[in-house]
């Protein structure tokens, strides 16, 4: 659906994307993800045709240079900040439905599925609905016409929590077969929306690969959170750090963290039950993403 | 329904929200029906000359208000998209930049237009009950659309230039101060402090687009020393009258193309 071969892109004298191959299929959940200025919303702006570029980039077959338009067509896309258009919240919508050739109808029917009414919000002005509205509003134009990529430039950088989960709650239902490309550094999105992650650094690419896949190469682990007795944690904590790693078992106030690898939370779990330990409460913690990238770019900076 | 449409209807909705634009509008309605209804038009008493005297009104009006009424919208169109983030997100659908620039330039240019056409009519049709030859009016609309486009144009490359809304009407205001304004006093205080050539001053005619629509239509009016002055006349004088008239309309038209042009490639170099 995107292949990319040799893209580049410069600045005057500072190169922000170099050489970076790609080549994402379709129905593939991707997030681009890297510090600020690692090139993603460059990258952004190369897929929608905006800014020139060196190198081959095809979109859903379409020569991204040669055939700007078409390449568009097929893109949906909602940027960082939901830019301020002049008129009603209706309007603005028949604008741009008209100008991606769908229907007003789908877009608020759609609209209507994300939890935004027309009939309520449709005759106020844009600058009075709240940045998580003007999102959806932006999501909803971008999901409709049978787009098959759906390109996300950290969409929820000015959103608030609240605004921010209902955002992410509503890509879920996002046709399977839809290509959706998410660029940003905020790691709940990131792991929310992607299956696959391509870091960039420096303008290139560091990692390409499944999370677990960077998890693995960073040497990450899930954590197993158990919460015991007071009066058992640090006895428990004891003979837990004598049987893994010195160091890696972490106390949180009643709960001690233990390092686990893939599936054995269970057997680490049965081991605690057949010593008489009482556990009240258990959960496992996958390892920050920030921490693997942090770790991962350390490897490359 | 057309991309072309859809932006002439965007732009022309947006203008219509503007208040100043609205303000500059009603003033130049408004002013026109009263110079035409108050001034001297009477052709039976006074002859042709009674009505041109009177024209000349109308004709200071339009070297005001058209400007202004051009230039607002027109710096404001793209600087402000730009500066909000709209511009990015227009040019990420399926449009080509041609279709954004030209059609926000079509759009705008409608917008004026029909403003114009509006005080235009209003005042056109007193002028016409009161015995002014309709094809009198007529050439003076003509000349109106050409200096409103030529604004258009200038302001269409003033917003493609500047970073910020703000900064492009500033300049778009400088523009209209120094062209409108200060044009004539300043070649009066260059002639009379340092006495630049005759040649140079009637470039600076041809140059300055409000200059040429005011050469023009007094031309078409009535050539008179009193209405053209004497630089005017004496370009007239020069060239003929049909000359006059030929190469100041081609001096509008050059200013509707070129800044276009130059807009447009800064337009797209901006990418």
């Amino acid at each position: 659906m995107i292949v990319a071969r040799g893209l580049a892109k410069q600045y005057g004298r500072q190169r922000v994307l170099d050489a970076v191959n790609l080549n994402i299929d379709q129905g593939e959940r991707v997030a681009l993800v890297g510090l600020n200025g690692a090139g993603k919303t460059t990258l952004i702006r190369c897929l929608l045709g905006l800014v020139p570029f060196e190198g081959d980039l095809r979109i859903a077959g379409y020569d991204v240079r040669k055939e700007g338009r078409a390449v568009r067509r097929s893109l949906g896309y909602v940027p960082q900040r939901a830019p301020y258009f002049d008129g009603r919240l209706s309007e603005v919508i028949a604008f741009f439905a008209s100008l991606r050739g769908v229907a007003f109808e789908a877009v608020t029917a759609r609209l209507t599925s994300l939890g935004l009414s027309l009939v309520e919000h449709g005759d106020k002005q844009m600058r009075e609905l709240s940045g998580g509205m003007l999102q959806k509003v932006l999501l909803a134009l971008a999901l409709d016409g049978d787009t098959p990529v759906l390109l996300l430039d950290e969409p929820t950088a000015n959103l608030d929590p609240r605004a921010r989960a209902e955002f992410l709650r509503s890509l879920g239902p996002i046709d399977d077969q839809k290509t959706v490309v998410l660029a940003s550094h905020r790691l709940t999105d990131v792991q929310a929306v992607a299956k696959r992650l391509i870091v960039l650094h420096g303008g290139s690419i560091v990692f390409d690969g499944s999370v677990a896949a960077l998890w693995e190469r960073v040497g990450a682990t899930q954590t197993l959170w158990v919460r015991v007795p007071p009066e058992a944690r640090d006895p428990l904590g004891e003979r837990l750090r004598a049987r893994f790693r010195q160091g890696m078992v972490v106390a949180n106030g009643s709960a001690l963290g233990i390092p686990v690898a893939d599936g054995a939370g269970v057997d680490v779990l049965v081991e605690l039950r057949e010593s008489g330990i009482h556990v009240e409460d258990f959960w496992t913690e996958s390892p920050s993403l920030q921490n693997v990238l942090e770790h991962l770019l350390g490897e490359n900076v | 329904m057309t991309t072309a449409t859809l932006f002439v209807r965007r732009e022309v909705a947006t203008a219509l929200r503007t208040r100043w634009f609205l303000i500059y509008s009603a003033i130049f309605l408004v002013s026109g029906i009263l110079l035409v209804s108050l001034g001297n038009l009477n052709v039976a008493l006074y002859g042709y000359r009674g009505f041109a005297k009177a024209f000349a009104g109308l004709v200071h009006l339009a070297m005001l208000f058209v400007p202004v009424m051009a230039l607002l919208p027109a710096t404001a169109t793209i600087a402000e998209e730009r500066e909000s983030g709209a511009l990015e997100y227009l040019l990420a659908q399926p449009v080509s930049f041609g279709q954004v620039f030209f059609g926000k330039w079509a759009g705008v240019s409608v917008a004026v237009l029909l403003a114009l056409i509006v005080g235009f009519a209003a005042a056109g049709a007193v002028a016409v009950l009161r015995g002014v030859p309709p094809a009198l009016i007529i050439t003076l609309f003509g000349f109106v659309i050409l200096l409103a486009l030529a604004f258009v144009a200038l302001g269409l490359c003033i917003s493609a230039i500047a970073s910020a809304r703000a900064q492009a009407v500033t300049w778009g205001l400088i523009a209209w101060l120094a062209l409108v304004v200060l044009s004539g006093l300043g070649v009066l205080v260059a002639f009379v402090r340092w006495g630049i050539s005759e040649r140079l001053l009637v470039l600076w005619t041809f140059i300055n687009p409000t200059e040429a629509f005011r050469i023009g239509i007094v031309t078409v009016l009535d050539p008179d020393l009193s209405l053209l002055g004497p630089l005017g006349a004496s370009i007239v004088e020069r060239l003929g009258a049909g000359g006059t008239v030929a190469l100041t309309g081609l001096t509008l038209t050059a200013w509707i193309v070129l800044p276009g042009l130059v807009g447009w490639l800064v337009f797209r170099r901006a990418r």
